[in-house]
C-alpha cells in the first residue's frame, strides 16, 4: 500500500451511520418478533442439566418428553454425536416455583423416560439471586462507562472522550442486539464478552486518537477533517493486523472451544469485527461533528 | 553491548528462569503415589497398570504403593484411581518446586476439576415475623457467621478437600466443593438442622472399645473420613460384642494449628437421650469459672426434672456426654445433682462455636433458615473436557498467531513470537504464584490475550516502519519507534484493565477468573513489548552493522 496517499475513510460516515442503524433495526425487530430478550437461567432463574444418554436419543426425543411433561425448556447437543450429551435447560417452569423444585420435575421427567442418564453436571439458579445478578450486571456497566470516560478525559480533550464512548455504547447495543439475532442466550459469561468487547473497542479507538492528537500538534494547516483521516490511513494496518490476530485466537476458541463457551466466543467475534468499524466509521465522525458544533457556536457568539 | 543493557538481559533471563520453575508444578513431571490395600489381587493390580500403560506414564512399583510419573497426571486422574478396587489411597506428591520456592500448581476452578457450588441465603424476613422486630445490619451479620460455622462444621464431616466457605454480602454464604461425588448427600447434610442433645456415658465399654483400637488399629490413629469412621464403628461394636442399648460415638478434639476438629477417641453413650435439645429453656453465654467462654442454660419444668434425675447418686461418677451433631465435643464427670434447672457446657470450643453452640440450644437448629438459591455441579468428565478443548484452542490461536505474525514482519515477527512465548510463561508463572483458580472463562481470557498480546508489537512495528520509511537508520528507528509506540500502548491497554478490573469485581468466581486473566495478560503483555523485546531489538541493533531490519 501507498502509505503516503491519504484515504478518504470519512467521506462514507453517513453511509456508516445508516448502516449501524439497519443493522440495529433489524436486530432488535428480530427480538421483538422471537418474543423479547433471550435470558439465560443466570438471570432469570432456572435449570440447566448436562447429561449423557445411554441409548440414543435425538433433540427431537428429549423435547418431545419435556412436551409431555409440560415442560418447556431447550436442548442442545454437545459434543460428538454418538457420545449422546445433551444441555437441557429451562427457565423456571412456573412463576414462584423455586428452583430447586424445577430441577427435581426436569430430572424426574428425564429419568423417568430413559434409561440409564448420566446427568454430568446442573445448574441451578434462583429467581431472587437471577434479579441480584441482572441488577449487578447493569452496575457494571455502569461503572465501567464512567471510570472509562474519567480516564479519557483526563488523558484527552472532551470531544475525544465523548467519541470513544459514543462507538462504546454503540457496540454494547449492538452486541446485546447481536445475541438476539443470533439466538444467544444471555448469560454471565456473555456479559463478560460484552465487557471485553468494551475494553477491546476503546483500545482501538484510542490508538487512532492517539495519532491525530500526534498529527494536530505538528500540522496546523490541515483540517481536523483531513487530519483525521491522515490519521486513520496511518494506523489501519495496525488496526487491520491486531483484528487479525485477535480474530485468530478467538475463532481458535470458538471451534475447538467447547459447547459451554461458544456463545461467549460468539459474541466475541462479532465484537472484534464491530469495535474495528465502529473505530473507524462512529468514533471520529463523531468528534468531527462535535467540532463542527462547537465551531457554529462559537460563530454565532 | 553496553553495561545497561547487559545487566538487563541478565535480570530477563533470572526472570525467566523463575517463572519456568514457577509453573513447573503445573506444567512438568508430577508423581502419584498409590497405596494398594494389602490383599491386592493380580487382577486388580493388572487393572492399574492398564491405565497408565501409555507411553505418557512411568510406572514403578514399591513395597505396597505403585508410584505413577507422568505430565498427564491431575487431580481428576488421582479421583479415578482412589475409587479403583484394591486401592487404599492415591495422593499427588508435591513438586520440588513448590517447597524450593513456594510455586503452586495453577487451581482448577470446580467448572474444570468438577465440583459443586451452593449459595444458600438466609430468609432473615422470616425469622423477623417471628421474632416481631426488625433485625440491624449487625444482628444479621452475626447471625450469618453463626451459620457459616455451623456449615462449616457439617462439610468437614464429608472430607472434601479444601472446601470453601465464605460470606457473600451479609445475607448470603457461597460454598465451594471440589470434587464432590454425591450432590444430594452434602445437600441434605447442609440442610438439617443442627442437634445437641445429652447422653450418659458407659466407662466399662468405652474402656474395652479403646482397647480394641489400641490393639487393631494401627498407631492408634483413627481415620478422619467419615464413611471409614462409620465403618470402623460397627467394628468396634462387633469386636467388644457392645449391647443393644447402647452407641459408639466419637469424641472430637481440635487441632490447634490446624484449627479442624478430628476424632481422637471412641466413647461408648447409652442409645436413650438423657436431655434433648427442647428440655431447654434459655441459653447464653459467658464466662465460666476458668475465664472460658461457656454456654449456660436454664430447662424447662420437664427438663429439670429429668437432669435432676440424670445427676443423681447412681449416676455419679459416670461420664454426661455433649453430643453436637453426632459428635462428642464434651464428657463431664456427673459429680453433684444438679436440680436447680440450671447447668453449663464447658468445652473445647472457639467463640463461633459458643454462641453458635447457644444459638442451637435455644432455636434447636441453625440460627436462620438458609435456602439454596444458587447451585452448580459439574462432574469430573465434564470438567476434563473442558480442560481439553481449552487447551487446544490455546494452542491453535497461539500458533495461528505465530505464524501470523512471521508472514507479515519476518524476523522481527519472530521476536514478537518469542515475546509472546514469554509473555504465555509469565502470565502462568504470575497466575499460580498469586494462587489464582483457573476456569474455563479464564482460559478465554488466556487466548484473547494470546490474540491481544501481539497488538503492541503491531503498533511499534508500524512506527518503526514509518521511522525507516522516512530514512532514519535502523537502529534510530528502533529507539524511535519504542519511544513514540509507549504512550499509545500505555492508553490503549489502561482501558482493558480498567474494563478488566471492574469485571473482577463481579461477584460470582468463574468471571472473576475471566477478568484476572485478562487483567494480568495485559500487564505481561505490556511488559513483555516494551522491556523484554525491546531489550532483544537494542542487542541486535547494537551488536552488528545492521543496515536493513527485516519488519
Amino acid at each position: 500500500m501507498d502509505r503516503d496517499k491519504i484515504i478518504d475513510f470519512l467521506q462514507y460516515r453517513f453511509v456508516a451511520i445508516g448502516f449501524s442503524l439497519v443493522l440495529f433495526v433489524i436486530f432488535v425487530s428480530s427480538i421483538v418478533s422471537s418474543g423479547g430478550i433471550n435470558w439465560g437461567i443466570d438471570f432469570v432463574g432456572g435449570v440447566k442439566i448436562t447429561a449423557k444418554f445411554e441409548q440414543d436419543v435425538t433433540i427431537g426425543s428429549i423435547r418431545e418428553v419435556l412436551n409431555k411433561n409440560n415442560i418447556s425448556g431447550t436442548v442442545q447437543q454437545i459434543g460428538k454425536e454418538e457420545l449422546n450429551e445433551y444441555i437441557i435447560s429451562t427457565k423456571l417452569l412456573e412463576k414462584g416455583e423455586s428452583a430447586e423444585a424445577s430441577a427435581n420435575i426436569l430430572t424426574n421427567a428425564i429419568n423417568s423416560s430413559f434409561d440409564n442418564v448420566e446427568v454430568l453436571g446442573t445448574e441451578t439458579v434462583g429467581p431472587a439471586i437471577g434479579e441480584f445478578l441482572k441488577k449487578s450486571a447493569i452496575k457494571l456497566f455502569g461503572i465501567a462507562l464512567l471510570l472509562m470516560m474519567f480516564y479519557l478525559s483526563f488523558r484527552f480533550e472532551v470531544k475525544y472522550s465523548f467519541g470513544a464512548i459514543v462507538a462504546v455504547v454503540h457496540d454494547i447495543l449492538l452486541s446485546f442486539a447481536f445475541c438476539g439475532f443470533a439466538n444467544i442466550e444471555i448469560d454471565i459469561p456473555v456479559i463478560a464478552a460484552v465487557l471485553t468487547i468494551f475494553g477491546y473497542s476503546v483500545n482501538d479507538t484510542i490508538v487512532i486518537f492517539d495519532r491525530i492528537r500526534e498529527n494536530n500538534q505538528i500540522q496546523t494547516k490541515q483540517t481536523l477533517f483531513d487530519i483525521v483521516n491522515k490519521s486513520i490511513t496511518q494506523s489501519i494496518s495496525r488496526t487491520l493486523l491486531t483484528s487479525i490476530t485477535t480474530l485468530f485466537a478467538v475463532l481458535a476458541l470458538y471451534l475447538l472451544g467447547g459447547e459451554v463457551i461458544s456463545g461467549f466466543a460468539a459474541v466475541l467475534l462479532f465484537g472484534i469485527f464491530i469495535g474495528t468499524y465502529s473505530t473507524i466509521y462512529i468514533a471520529s465522525p463523531v468528534v468531527l461533528g462535535w467540532e463542527k458544533m462547537a465551531a457554529k457556536k462559537k460563530k454565532s457568539e | 553491548m553496553s553495561r545497561g543493557l547487559i545487566y538487563r538481559v541478565i535480570f530477563i533471563l533470572v526472570l525467566i528462569t523463575f517463572a519456568v520453575i514457577l509453573i513447573l508444578p503445573t506444567v512438568g513431571e508430577k508423581t502419584m503415589k498409590i497405596e494398594l490395600s494389602e490383599n491386592v489381587t493380580q487382577q486388580q493390580l493388572q487393572r492399574i497398570s492398564e491405565r497408565f500403560s501409555s507411553d505418557d506414564f512411568q510406572v514403578e512399583q514399591k513395597d505396597n504403593a505403585i508410584l505413577v510419573s507422568g505430565i498427564n497426571l491431575s487431580d481428576a486422574v488421582m479421583n479415578e484411581v482412589r475409587i479403583f478396587p484394591g486401592v487404599i489411597d492415591a495422593k499427588l506428591l508435591p513438586h520440588w518446586a513448590e517447597s524450593a520456592v513456594l510455586a503452586k500448581k495453577i487451581n482448577l476452578g470446580l467448572d474444570l476439576q468438577g465440583g459443586m457450588h451452593l449459595v444458600l441465603q438466609a430468609d432473615f424476613k422470616q425469622m423477623e415475623k417471628k421474632l416481631g422486630k426488625t433485625l440491624s445490619e449487625k444482628e444479621k451479620t452475626e447471625l450469618s457467621r453463626q451459620a457459616l460455622e455451623l456449615l462449616r462444621n457439617r462439610v468437614d464431616k464429608f472430607g472434601v478437600s479444601e472446601p470453601s466457605i465464605r460470606p457473600r454480602g451479609n445475607d448470603a454464604i457461597e460454598i465451594q466443593l471440589p470434587g464432590v461425588k454425591n450432590p444430594k448427600s452434602v445437600k441434605k447434610a447442609i440442610g438439617t438442622t443442627g442437634r445437641v442433645e445429652y447422653r450418659l456415658g458407659n466407662d466399662k465399654y468405652t474402656q474395652e472399645a479403646n482397647q480394641w483400637v489400641k490393639e487393631n488399629l494401627e498407631g492408634g490413629m483413627l481415620p478422619d473420613d467419615p464413611a471409614e469412621l462409620r465403618r470402623l464403628e460397627e467394628k468396634i461394636a462387633d469386636g467388644i460384642g457392645l449391647p443393644d442399648n447402647m452407641i459408639i460415638l466419637f469424641y472430637y478434639e481440635r487441632d490447634d494449628q490446624s484449627n479442624k476438629l478430628y476424632p481422637s477417641y471412641p466413647i461408648v453413650l447409652q442409645k436413650d437421650i438423657a436431655l434433648a435439645g427442647d428440655d431447654i429453656n434459655k441459653a447464653w453465654v459467658a464466662p465460666d469459672e476458668y475465664q472460658q467462654l461457656a454456654v449456660h442454660f436454664t430447662l424447662t419444668p420437664d427438663g429439670a426434672a429429668k437432669f435432676a434425675e440424670v445427676t443423681s447418686e447412681k449416676n455419679h461418677g459416670k461420664k454426661m456426654a455433649i453430643v453436637i451433631d453426632e459428635k462428642v465435643r464434651s464428657a463431664p464427670v456427673i459429680r453433684v445433682q444438679i436440680s436447680t434447672g440450671q447447668a453449663i457446657i464447658q468445652g473445647d470450643f472457639t467463640r463461633e462455636e459458643v454462641h453458635a453452640l447457644a444459638r442451637i440450644i435455644k432455636e434447636g437448629a441453625l440460627p436462620v433458615d438458609l435456602s439454596i438459591i444458587e447451585e452448580r455441579t459439574v462432574g469430573p468428565s465434564l470438567g476434563q473436557d473442558s480442560i481439553e478443548s481449552g487447551v487446544k484452542a490455546i494452542m491453535v490461536g497461539l500458533l495461528g498467531v505465530m505464524f501470523f505474525m512471521m508472514l507479515y514482519y519476518k524476523f522481527s515477527g519472530l521476536i514478537s513470537d518469542i515475546g509472546l512465548i514469554i509473555n504465555i510463561i509469565l502470565m502462568m508463572a504470575l497466575l499460580s504464584w498469586l494462587g489464582f483458580t483457573l476456569t474455563l472463562p479464564g482460559f478465554a481470557g488466556f487466548i484473547l490475550t494470546v490474540g491481544m498480546a501481539v497488538d503492541a508489537n503491531v503498533i511499534i512495528y508500524e512506527r518503526i516502519k514509518e521511522e525507516l520509511k522516512s530514512g532514519k537508520s535502523a537502529r534510530m528507528a528502533v529507539a524511535n519507534g519504542f519511544d513514540r509506540a509507549f504512550w499509545t500502548i500505555f492508553d490503549a491497554n489502561l482501558t482493558t484493565l480498567i474494563a478488566a478490573f471492574v469485571l473482577s469485581q463481579f461477584g460470582t468466581g468463574p468471571i472473576k477468573g475471566f477478568a484476572v486473566t485478562l487483567f494480568i495478560g495485559v500487564l505481561c503483555s505490556m511488559f513483555v513489548a516494551l522491556y523484554i523485546t525491546k531489550t532483544i531489538f537494542e542487542i541486535i541493533t547494537s551488536s552488528r552493522k545492521i543496515k536493513k531490519l527485516s519488519i
